[in-house]
Parts: structure tokens; C-alpha cells; sequence
């Protein structure tokens, strides 16, 4: 189970007589469980359209994608019911704030549950639940969702969508547009929900200390084919990051700086500032 | 729903594309009120003889019109049927009787069937929809059974057939004239020559600068706001909002979750558009200069010239003919 793509290509009609190819070739494998995964890739590169296919709102232009033992090919199959995989497989966009639009906080994410059939009462219950999670008390059950911050408005639409309990949770840059503070508040929140619950989280993310940080198995895509996959350390280490022209995280580049500036005896893959102090603190006992 | 192409402008040459857009307007203006001023078939297929020299001087492809002409096409087909049906003038050029029996029936519903199934394969829709009609009529005149359950007589006038002809044909012109506008003017050019051509206005207190500003921003941002539209559907779908499916009472909630986000981005906009055109020193009402100028040249003469005469020559068949 979970979501299998099988040498998908998907092509986008350009100005241009020839099509333009947002993903090509992709073949992955993302299981239910057990998985704290980054997309990474410059703009461009195909993140968001791979996105996309995880939960069907558009179907490769070859290959296929089998969603939960669904395959979806570029035609529409009636047996498949496109609707449920949604519930599946939870997809929060961009700027996910645009998405609001009932007058109470609570009702908007009750609207998620509702479509799926899911009972009034258990819907707002689901409600409540998952605004809690976000980290938002039940006094904004009944508020404007028009009148919160820009922040706030970004936790209840996350909200949304955690309120139809998904197998998969897919977030297309979550982080973008807040402070650092903010940042981590939501990233403790994802790594809350995959500690507790197991389930797999994709998260696509430009932030190369967030990917050190917190996840446990990196995808970058260049130009919209398959160019990296495996664990963050690894990728830190190989030469991939030169030839994506990615970013190193801050702790690996000061780290990297002082070793090759004052020829130290250091281990620079350090995760978090604390454990780079700490090895710094070691270094200058042992020189 | 990707290949919208608003205004329908495509790049090209010759002389359509040179022309001044002021010129341009007026002289479709001109032309098409002489259209309205042919009163019979064979001076309005003379009229259709030098649209369609317009279209081959200025090297359009017959191809591209015909394609714009494909939205209005069901109204064409409605105007002609109405007009062979209605129209009870004349000489009787075919009376026949219109049979509905159960074969006939039948063999009209799997016409219909095998219509609808043709039309998912091939790409002539528009021929196959004619083949369909004509091939109905033949149906029920032809399936004589007896025990018809309803029958009624289609007459068929000869200024029926006239007028159906002349209406349609009037209607092509019309429209061809309109699309050779669109096709060779870029929606900038077009606002700019109505800006020009509305100065006069200005007298009795009309603000064309601002009237062509509105225009200009509208088709500049719909593209923008078709896009956004997208995004939010996608976002609304991963919540379940299946547009496609579901019952009335369902849909029209999902409208909302539509129309209420597109609102609030189309306010934003607006705002944000607002906010860079003033640090960008931008005045209403204030003068302005422009990057491009637009010039009268000898190929606008010209057209003024051939439009004035197609005009004189309308009249002339109008009061003399």
C-alpha cells in the first residue's frame, strides 16, 4: 500500500507547438508508514506537479500511479472513485489560505469531513480536534476565518485538511512566508503528528536546514526527472548538492568553513546548532 | 480549459497587421453597417465574395476563421432550421409529410446514438452534426409505416429558403469581420485605439484614458484570475469538493467554496495592483506619454479608401437597386 509511481511523465500543452514535460521517467515508491519525507528541487523542477499526481487531481501523461492499490492512468477509469483517494491521501497547497471562504473557522473545516459523508456532530468533532492540533485553542472555533493572521489563516486550512484523518499527508511548502519561530512550531507539529500516528508525511521544502533537521528520507527532482533519493546525511555528503546547485545547511557550511579555514580536526555533519557547539566545544578541548 | 487563448490574437504579417487599429475599428465599423444596408442574396454573396479577398489580401488562414466561427455555429444551424420552418412566403418548393412511428422513432434515437458516438472519435463535429440533422429529416419523411402516432407537414418555401440563406450568410460576414479584428490586433492596440477614438468624448465629460485603462487591466488579468481559479478548484477537490459529481444541493456549496476565496483574491489583486501602480508614480487623470505611438500610414489611406467606396457602393444598392 501506499503510493507506487511507475515511469510517470506528465506533460503540460505550451505556448509552443512541443509539449512541456513538468515530470518525466519518475518511478518511486512512498509506503504508508513509517516515512518523514522532503521534496526538494528548484522552482520549476516538477515538486508541486508530482505533488499533484499523490492524490489524483491530475493523471500522468504515461505511466501510472497506483494510489492505494488504485492504479491511475491518463484515463479516467469509472471504476475508480477520484474523490476517495482525496481523503487518502491529503494534499495542502501553496498558500493554503486562499482556500477559506465559510464565516466560521469551525465550519470551514467542518466543510472537508461533510463532503466525505462524514456525520455533523463527528465533523465537529473532527473539528475541534484538529484545530488542537495545529496548535490553536477552541476560542477560534467560532471566529471569522477572514480576521486571523497570515499564520493562523495557514494552521486552519492545515486544520482542514488534518480533519479528514488522510493516510498520506502531502504539504506543498508549509513553511514559506513565516518567521523561523513559525517554522518550527509547524514543523514540531508534522513530526508530532508522524511520531504519534506512523503515517507518512511528504513535505516539499526549499529549507536545506529543515530537510537536516527533522526528516528521515529526501526526493530531489531536477528538471523534472528523478535526481536524488535517500537519507539527508547522505545526500549532504554526496556530490548531488554541487550538481542541483542545492543549498547546504547553515551548521554543515560554518562547520565546513572553520575546517577548511583553520585545517580543524572536526566532524561537520552536525544536525542542530546545539550538537555543532557541542563538537566545537570538543575540538577547542582537544587542539 | 488550459488553451484559452483570450482575445484569440496570433502573431503574424501582412497588411491586417500594419494597419492602424483606430483605421482598423472604423473600417469594420463601416463595413459591417453596409452589410446591414445589402437587401438581397446576390449583393450580400458579393459582399461575402470580398470579405473572403480581405481574408486571402491580408493572408489569414481560412482555416483560423472557420475555427473562430465554431461557438457560434449552434446559433447559425438555429437561425437556418427556424428560418426553412417558419417562413411561409413564397412558392412551395417541397411539401412533405413528417412521420412519427415507432420504427421512425427508433431509427431517430439510434441515429442519435450513432451521432454521439461518431462524435467522441472523430473531429469534423460540425459536419457530423449537419450529416445528423439531414439525415433526421430523411428519417422521418422517408419511415412511411402507417400508424403514425403524430405527423405534421414541413412545407418548404422558397423564401424561406431564401431568407434562411440570406440570414446566415449575413450573420458569417459579420462575424468574419469581428474575428479578422481580434485575430490580427493585440488586445494592448485595440484599448489604445479606443482610448483615441473615445478622446472626443472627453467634451461632455467621458474619461476614455480611464475607460481604456479598466479595459486593458480586465484582459490583462484574466488569464491571471483563471489561473487562480484553478488553484483554489485543486485545493477545494483535495477537500473533497468533487466539482464533476455529486447532487444540486452539494454542487451549489461547492460553488461557494469557489466564488467566496476568487472574490477575496480578486480584492487582493486589485489592491496589490493599486498600491505598485502608484509607487510607480501613476496619476489618474494625469497626462501620460506612451512607448508606442500610433501612426497613420499610406496602407490606412488606402483602407479608408476601399472602406468609403464598399460604404457608397451599399448605399447605391440600397436607394437605386
Amino acid at each position: 500500500m501506499g503510493i507506487r509511481f511507475k515511469e510517470v511523465t506528465h506533460e503540460y500543452p505550451s505556448y509552443s507547438k512541443t509539449m512541456y514535460k513538468a515530470i518525466q521517467n519518475i518511478t518511486l515508491d512512498i509506503p504508508a508508514n513509517g516515512e518523514f519525507i522532503a521534496l526538494v528541487g528548484h522552482t520549476g523542477s516538477g515538486k508541486s506537479t508530482l505533488a499533484k499526481h499523490m492524490n489524483a487531481l491530475i493523471f500522468p501523461t504515461s505511466g501510472s500511479v497506483e494510489i492505494f492499490g488504485n492504479t491511475i492512468t491518463n484515463k479516467r477509469n469509472k471504476a475508480i472513485k477520484y474523490n476517495d483517494l482525496r481523503k487518502k491521501v491529503g494534499l495542502v497547497f501553496q498558500f493554503p489560505e486562499y482556500q477559506l471562504f465559510e464565516e466560521t473557522v469551525e465550519k470551514d473545516i467542518m466543510f472537508g469531513p461533510l463532503n466525505f459523508k462524514v456525520p455533523q456532530e463527528e465533523a465537529r468533532l473532527l473539528a475541534s480536534n484538529s484545530l488542537s492540533m495545529v496548535g490553536l485553542d477552541v476560542t477560534y472555533l467560532k471566529r471569522n476565518p477572514f480576521n486571523l493572521s497570515g499564520g493562523e489563516k495557514k494552521r486552519v486550512s492545515i486544520a482542514g485538511i488534518l480533519a479528514l484523518d488522510p493516510e498520506i499527508l502531502v504539504l506543498d511548502e508549509p513553511t514559506s512566508g513565516l518567521d523561523p519561530a513559525g517554522k518550527h512550531t509547524l514543523m514540531n507539529l508534522f513530526k508530532e503528528i508522524h511520531d504519534k500516528t506512523g503515517k507518512t508525511v511528504i513535505i516539499i521544502t526549499h529549507d536545506m536546514d529543515l530537510v537536516y533537521e527533522y526528516f528521515n528520507r529526501v526526493i530531489v527532482l531536477k528538471n523534472g526527472e528523478l535526481s536524488f533519493d535517500g537519507t539527508p546525511e547522505s545526500l549532504f555528503k554526496s556530490d548531488v548538492i554541487e550538481t542541483n546547485h542545492l543549498d547546504l545547511p547553515n551548521t554543515i557550511k560554518a562547520l565546513k568553513y572553520l575546517k577548511s579555514e583553520y585545517g580543524l580536526n572536526i566532524d561537520i555533519y552536525k544536525k542542530t546548532v546545539e550538537e555543532a557547539v557541542l563538537e566545537l566545544n570538543r575540538v577547542i578541548r582537544d587542539e | 480549459m488550459n488553451s484559452i487563448i483570450i482575445g484569440q490574437y496570433i502573431p503574424g504579417k501582412g497588411f491586417l497587421y500594419r494597419l492602424d487599429p483606430r483605421t482598423k475599428m472604423l473600417a469594420i465599423i463601416f463595413l459591417m453597417v453596409s452589410v446591414f444596408l445589402l437587401q438581397n442574396i446576390t449583393q450580400l454573396l458579393v459582399a461575402f465574395g470580398i470579405g473572403i479577398l480581405i481574408l486571402l489580401f491580408g493572408r489569414i488562414s481560412l482555416w483560423k476563421v472557420i475555427k473562430g466561427l465554431k461557438p457560434i455555429f449552434v446559433l447559425l444551424i438555429f437561425t437556418f432550421v427556424f428560418q426553412i420552418a417558419l417562413n411561409k412566403s413564397g412558392t412551395v418548393v417541397s411539401d412533405a409529410v413528417m412521420h412519427f412511428n415507432l420504427y421512425s422513432v427508433i431509427i431517430a434515437v439510434g441515429a442519435f446514438i450513432l451521432w454521439r458516438i461518431l462524435v467522441r472519435l472523430n473531429r469534423f463535429k460540425m459536419l457530423l452534426f449537419i450529416a445528423f440533422l439531414l439525415g433526421l429529416y430523411f428519417i422521418l419523411r422517408y419511415a412511411d409505416f402507417g400508424n403514425d402516432f403524430y405527423s405534421f407537414h414541413l412545407t418548404i418555401y422558397e423564401k424561406g429558403i431564401e431568407m434562411s440563406v440570406f440570414v446566415v450568410v449575413r450573420l458569417l460576414i459579420i462575424i468574419t469581420l469581428t474575428t479578422i479584428l481580434t485575430l490580427t490586433t493585440k488586445p494592448t492596440d485595440l484599448t489604445q485605439g479606443m482610448e483615441s477614438l473615445m478622446h472626443p468624448l472627453k467634451k461632455i465629460g467621458f474619461n476614455s484614458d480611464e475607460f481604456a485603462l479598466i479595459i486593458s487591466i480586465s484582459l490583462r488579468y484574466i488569464p491571471t484570475i483563471f489561473d487562480e481559479a484553478q488553484k483554489i478548484m485543486a485545493a477545494q477537490a483535495s477537500r473533497g469538493a468533487d466539482f464533476s459529481e455529486g447532487k444540486l444541493k452539494d454542487k451549489l456549496k461547492q460553488i461557494v467554496s469557489l466564488l467566496v476565496p476568487m472574490f477575496i483574491i480578486a480584492f487582493i489583486r486589485s489592491e496589490e495592483l493599486a498600491d505598485a501602480m502608484e509607487s510607480r508614480n501613476f496619476v489618474p487623470g494625469q497626462k501620460r506619454t506612451r512607448i508606442n505611438v500610433l501612426n497613420f500610414s499610406m496602407v490606412d489611406v488606402y483602407t479608408g479608401l476601399f472602406t468609403l467606396a464598399c460604404f457608397a457602393g451599399a448605399i447605391v444598392a440600397k436607394v437605386v437597386l
